[in-house]
C-alpha cells in the first residue's frame, strides 16, 4: 500500500496533493491518502473524491496549529498502525520541515524532491534530479519499507489524478499526543513588511558613491534627498560596506533605473554604475574630479568638492 | 552535515583542453574495449561549457587529429589555417621584423582558432559519447581515504558574504571516483594542495608563470587577412622583462590582440594592465585597430616553467593533466595541443588502472612513461631552459633560444637555476636604489584605444552573486597596510587585472586598508602566484560565477 500524506493549512488542502496522489496511483498498489489537523473532515471528504482505497482523518486538537514535532509523533503513529510499503508526500515547506524527522525517528531512508518514479524488477525506483537539475538519478532505496518520497512540485499534473467512480471511505484515525511534548510553539504568522523601496518606480534619485568617505557623512545625502523628495540611492562600494542596503545599489549587480532626475554625487561613475542608470532622463553630476566618466552622460556637472556643492543644494532648495 | 553522494569510476576536473580531451578519450575507451563502461564525469566551475576558456589562440591540431581522427567532418571550429607569420622587434615607435621566423615559432599547418568555441563544441562531442558535465560545480577540495585521493567535494551554494546561510543553501556534493583526473588549469586550487600535501614539486624547478590579457576586436575586415599571426618582442617590455605581444586575425575581420608578461619581474611598480594598453598604442597595433572596437576582454595566468617545473603528475588515485601541472611551450605560445595529449595519456593510464582494479600512485605512473616517451618530452625537453634563460634579459634570452635549436637544449648548466617569479620582485628601495620612488607609469586611457581596468573588466561579462563570502583569503590583511604598502607599495592594485584589490581610507581616518571587490575577479590566478608574501590565496567562488568568455 502507497500512503499519501496530504497538506492543508486551516481547512484548505494544498493542491500539490493531487499531483502526489497522481504519482502513488501510478504505482501499481493500492494507495491511502491521510489527512492531519485539528478539523480535517472537509478535507478529508473533499480527498476522497480520488481513486484511493480509503481517506485517513487524523485528527487531533494539539496538531493545530502545525508544529514539526506534533506532525513527527502523529505520522509515526499512523505508519506503525498502518505498515505502508511507501510513504509519499508532496515537497512543501511544511514537508521539508517535518519529513526528515519523521523518516529518522522511524529509521527509515527520504527520497526528497523527486521528479517521478519507476518500477525496475518489481522494486521501486525513485526519479530525482541532482546537481541543479543538470543530471537525473535513479535512486533505489535500501533498508526495510516503508521508504518516504517527496515529490517536486509541478512534476506531476493535479489532474491527472484519477478521480474514483463512487466516494472513497474516510476513516478516522485516533492518535495519542502529549501536547507538552511539542516543543514549538508558533507564533501567528506574519507577512514579512518589506519596506517598499523600488527605486525604478522613483522620479528622482539621489545616489551617493564613494566621494562621500565615510558612513558618518551619509546624513548629508539623506538631507539633500529629501530636499528634492527623492529616493536615496547608491553605487556598490557604499552597499558593499553595508552603508546602505543592498537594494539600494545601482549598476549591472544591482538595480537599473530611469527616473526623471538622477543626482550622482562623489560617482565617479565607472561602466558597471552606467549601465544602472544612463537611461534617467536627466543626469546631475557632483564631482571634484573634472575629468570623471560620469561627466560624460550628466547633463548637468558640477565640479566641485561635493562638502560644500550639496549643503548649498540643501540651502537653496529649502529656501522655497 | 550530510551530502549527497555520487560514484564515478574516473572524475575529470577542468572543462579545459585537458580535461575534455581525457574525458572523450575515456569515452573511446568504453567503446572500443567493450565490457563494462567506466561512469566518466567532469566539473567545470563555468556556467557554461568554455566560458573560462581564454587564450590566444593559434592550435598545433596534432593531438586533436590523434583524439578525434573525424573532426572535420564533426564540425571541429578550426577555419582558419594559418597563412602569414610574422615577428616584430619592436622600439617605441619602431617595428623591425625578423628576417625570418625561427623555425619552432612557424604555424604552417595551425589554425588560428577561439578556444571559447573549440572548447564547448568539445564539451559537446563528450557529452555526446556519454559523458556527463557538470558545469556551474567548483570543485574545493580534494577527498582522501588515507593518503589515497577518493574524489573531490563541490562548494556550497547559498552562503551570505558572512558565510551565513541564505534560504537558497544548498551544501556541496561529494563526488568519490577511483580516479580523479585534475585538469584544473594553472595554478589549479586543487592540484595547488595536492602537490603541496605530497611535495610533488620536491627536487623539481620551481614553477614560473606569465599573466596574458586579451582583448577581441572587430576592426575593417580589410586590415589584416584572417589567418594572419604576428608576435612582437621588445616595447613596452624593458630589456629585463620577459614577453610579448600577440595578434592573431580571425575571419571578418576579428583580431585577437593580446599581451603576455612574465610574472617574474624586478620592478614591483610594473604594471601589466599599463603594459598591454602601450602595446596597443604601439603604431604597429594602434594602426590596425583604429577605427575598431574592442567587444572582449579577458586575462589568464600560464605556465612558464617547462619541463624542469613540472611535478610528479600521479599520486594514490590522482593524476595532473594540462596546464595545471605545467605543460605548455613557452617558446612556442601553445599549450593547448600539450594538454590535450596530456589528458589523453592521464586517460589511458586511468582506464587501465580502474580496469586493473589498481589506481594507487605506482600503478598510475604508467601516465609519467607515456609523458616521457611520447611527443610531450619530444616537444618540451629541447626548450626546457629557454624560458629560465630570459631570466637574464633579452638578449640572452634571445641568444640562448637560437643557440638551443643547435645543442639540442644542452647549457652550461642544466637544469638552469630559476627561482619562483614572486621572489624576483624587488622591494621599491632596492629597486629605486632608496630613491624617491617614480609614480607607476601610466598611460592616457581614452575608451576607445585604451581601457581603465573597470572598463574592461565589463568586457570579460564577469558575474558572480555578490552576496557571498569572498573567494580570495587573504591569510593577513595587517600586512597589506603595515608592511607591503611600504615595502612593495601594494603591488596587488596593479598585478590584479580586474580591480580586484584596493587600498581605501579606512574608516574614522585609521590609515588605510585592503579593500577586496571579489565579484569582479576574472579567475586569472596572479594574485596567489604573484603576490610577494604568498598571503593570497585563490579558491572557487560559487559554481557559475566568473567571466564569460564569449569568442575568445
Ligand atoms: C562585475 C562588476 C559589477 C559591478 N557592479 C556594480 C554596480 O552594480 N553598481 C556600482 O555602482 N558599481 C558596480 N561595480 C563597481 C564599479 O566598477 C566601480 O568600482 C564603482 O561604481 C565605483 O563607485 P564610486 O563611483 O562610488 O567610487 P569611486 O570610483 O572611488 O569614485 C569616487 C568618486 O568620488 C569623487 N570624490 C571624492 N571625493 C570627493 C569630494 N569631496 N567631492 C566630490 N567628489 C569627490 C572622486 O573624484 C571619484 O570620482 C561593479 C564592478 C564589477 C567588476
Ligand atoms: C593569453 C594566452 C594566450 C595563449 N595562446 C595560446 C596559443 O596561441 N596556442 C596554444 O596552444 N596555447 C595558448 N595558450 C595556452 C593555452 O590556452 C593553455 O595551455 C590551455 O588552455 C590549457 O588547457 P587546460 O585544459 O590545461 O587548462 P584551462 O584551459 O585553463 O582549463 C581549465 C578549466 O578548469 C576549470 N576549473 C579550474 N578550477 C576548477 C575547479 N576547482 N573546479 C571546476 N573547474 C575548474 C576552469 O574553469 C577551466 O575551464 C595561451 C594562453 C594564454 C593565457
Ligand atoms: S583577484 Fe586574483 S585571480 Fe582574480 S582577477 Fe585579480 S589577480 Fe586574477
Amino acid at each position: 500500500m502507497t500512503l499519501v500524506i496530504a497538506e492543508q493549512r486551516g481547512g484548505v488542502l494544498n493542491p500539490a496533493t493531487w499531483e502526489t496522489l497522481a504519482a502513488a496511483q501510478q504505482m501499481n498498489a493500492p494507495v491511502t491518502a491521510a489527512v492531519v489537523g485539528a478539523r480535517v473532515q472537509d478535507t478529508a471528504a473533499e480527498l476522497a473524491a480520488a481513486d484511493v482505497a480509503e481517506v485517513l482523518a487524523v485528527e487531533h486538537e494539539a496538531l493545530e496549529p502545525y508544529t514539526p514535532d506534533g506532525f513527527v509523533a502523529a505520522l509515526a503513529q499512523v505508519v506503525e498502525a498502518t505498515g505502508p510499503e511507501r510513504v509519499l508526500f508532496p515537497h512543501t515547506y511544511q514537508t521539508r520541515d517535518h519529513a526528515p524527522a519523521l523518516a529518522a525517528r522511524l529509521g527509515r531512508v527520504l527520497i526528497p524532491d523527486c521528479i517521478g518514479s519507476k518500477d525496475r524488477d518489481g522494486q521501486r525506483v525513485f526519479v530525482r534530479p541532482m546537481f541543479q537539475g543538470k543530471f537525473v538519478a535513479d535512486v533505489l532505496p535500501e533498508g526495510p519499507a516503508p521508504h518516504f518520497a517527496s515529490f517536486q512540485i509541478g512534476a506531476y499534473r493535479a489532474d491527472a489524478c484519477v478521480r474514483g467512480a463512487a466516494a472513497a471511505t474516510v476513516r478516522e484515525v485516533a492518535v495519542q499526543l502529549d501536547a507538552a511534548a511539542i516543543r514549538q510553539r508558533p507564533e501567528a504568522p506574519f507577512k514579512e513588511a518589506k519596506q517598499a523601496v523600488d527605486l525604478t518606480q522613483a522620479e528622482r534619485i539621489v545616489a551617493v558613491g564613494r566621494g562621500i568617505k565615510g558612513q558618518e557623512h551619509l546624513p548629508l545625502a539623506q538631507e539633500l534627498a529629501k530636499v528634492l523628495d527623492a529616493e536615496l540611492a547608491a553605487s556598490r562600494p557604499i552597499c558593499d560596506s553595508g552603508w546602505l542596503p543592498m537594494d539600494r545599489q545601482i549598476g549591472s549587480s544591482g538595480q537599473t533605473v530611469a527616473p526623471k532626475l538622477y543626482l550622482a554625487v562623489g560617482i565617479s561613475g565607472a561602466i558597471q554604475h552606467l549601465v544602472g542608470m544612463k537611461g534617467a532622463r536627466t543626469i546631475v553630476a557632483v564631482n571634484k574630479d573634472a575629468d570623471a566618466p560620469i561627466f560624460e552622460v550628466a547633463d548637468y556637472g558640477i565640479v566641485g568638492d561635493l562638502f560644500e556643492v550639496v549643503p548649498a543644494i540643501v540651502a537653496a532648495l529649502d529656501g522655497d | 552535515m550530510e551530502r549527497e553522494t555520487l560514484d564515478v569510476d574516473v572524475l575529470v576536473v577542468g572543462g579545459g583542453p585537458a580535461g575534455l580531451a581525457a574525458a572523450y578519450r575515456l569515452a573511446r575507451l568504453n567503446a572500443e574495449q567493450g565490457g563494462e563502461p567506466l561512469m566518466v564525469a567532469v566539473l567545470e566551475k563555468a556556467r557554461a561549457a568554455g566560458a573560462h576558456m581564454l587564450s590566444g589562440a593559434v592550435l598545433d591540431p596534432s593531438a586533436l587529429t590523434d583524439l578525434m581522427p573525424d573532426w572535420k567532418s564533426r564540425g571541429a571550429p578550426l577555419d582558419v589555417p594559418v597563412r602569414d607569420d610574422r615577428i616584430y622587434f619592436l622600439t617605441a615607435r619602431r617595428a623591425l621584423p625578423f628576417p625570418v621566423t625561427p623555425p619552432p615559432l612557424r604555424n604552417h599547418g595551425h589554425y588560428v582558432v577561439s578556444l571559447n568555441r573549440l572548447a564547448k563544441w568539445l564539451a559537446e562531442q563528450v557529452e555526446a559519447a556519454g559523458v556527463d558535465v557538470f558545469t556551474g560545480f567548483a570543485g574545493t577540495e580534494l577527498l582522501y581515504e588515507g593518503d589515497r585521493v577518493v574524489g573531490v567535494r563541490t562548494g556550497d551554494r547559498g552562503l551570505d558574504r558572512h558565510g551565513e546561510r541564505k534560504g537558497t543553501f544548498e551544501p556541496g556534493v561529494d563526488i568519490r571516483a577511483r580516479v580523479t583526473v585534475l585538469a584544473d588549469g594553472v595554478r589549479g586550487n586543487l592540484t595547488k594542495t595536492l602537490i603541496r600535501r605530497f611535495g610533488l614539486d620536491a627536487g623539481r624547478s620551481p614553477q614560473s608563470y606569465a599573466i596574458g590579457i586579451k582583448e577581441l576586436w572587430d576592426v575593417d575586415p580589410d586590415r589584416l587577412p584572417a589567418g594572419s599571426v604576428i608576435h612582437t618582442m621588445g616595447h613596452p617590455l624593458r630589456h629585463e622583462e620577459f614577453g610579448g605581444g600577440f595578434i592573431y586575425a580571425l575571419p571578418e575581420g576579428r583580431l585577437s590582440v593580446g599581451f603576455v608578461a612574465g610574472l617574474d619581474y624586478r620592478d614591483p611598480l610594473f604594471d601589466p594592465h599599463v603594459a598591454f594598453q602601450r602595446f596597443k598604442r604601439h603604431p604597429l597595433v594602434s594602426n590596425l585597430l583604429a577605427g575598431g572596437q574592442m567587444v572582449r576582454y579577458g586575462a589568464k595566468a600560464l605556465p612558464e616553467g617547462g619541463w624542469h617545473a613540472l611535478p610528479r603528475c600521479h599520486a594514490d588515485g590522482a593524476l595532473i593533466a594540462g596546464d595545471a601541472a605545467g605543460f605548455l611551450n613557452s617558446m612556442r605560445l601553445k599549450g593547448i595541443h600539450l594538454a590535450m595529449r596530456s589528458g589523453m595519456h592521464a586517460a589511458d593510464a586511468a582506464f587501465r588502472a580502474v580496469r586493473e582494479g589498481d589506481v594507487s600512485g605506482a600503478r598510475l605512473s604508467e601516465y609519467a612513461r607515456l609523458v616521457e616517451e611520447g611527443p610531450i618530452r619530444r616537444e618540451l625537453y629541447p626548450v626546457r631552459n629557454v624560458h629560465q634563460s630570459f631570466a637574464g634579459g633579452l638578449l640572452a634570452g634571445l641568444l640562448y633560444s637560437g643557440m638551443s635549436l643547435v645543442t639540442g637544449g644542452w647549457w652550461f648548466r642544466d637544469p638552469m637555476p630559476s627561482h619562483a617569479g614572486h621572489e624576483r620582485t624587488r622591494t621599491v628601495k632596492r629597486y629605486f636604489g632608496g630613491g624617491v620612488p617614480p609614480e607607476p607609469p601610466g598611460v592616457p586611457i581614452d575608451r576607445a584605444l585604451t581601457f581603465d581596468r573597470l572598463t574592461n573588466v565589463h568586457y570579460s561579462g564577469t558575474r558572480h552573486d555578490e552576496d557571498q563570502p569572498s573567494h580570495l583569503l587573504v591569510a593577513d590583511t595587517d600586512i597589506c597596510r603595515t608592511r607591503c604598502i611600504e615595502e612593495y607599495a601594494n603591488p596587488c592594485t596593479r598585478f590584479c587585472p580586474a580591480n580586484v584589490y584596493e587600498i581605501v581610507d579606512a574608516d574614522a581616518g585609521a590609515g588605510k586598508r585592503l579593500q577586496i571587490n571579489a565579484s569582479n575577479c576574472v579567475h586569472c590566478k596572479t594574485c596567489d602566484i604573484m603576490d610577494p608574501y604568498q598571503i593570497i590565496d585563490w579558491v572557487p567562488p560559487e559554481g557559475g560565477g566568473g567571466p564569460s568568455y564569449e569568442g575568445m
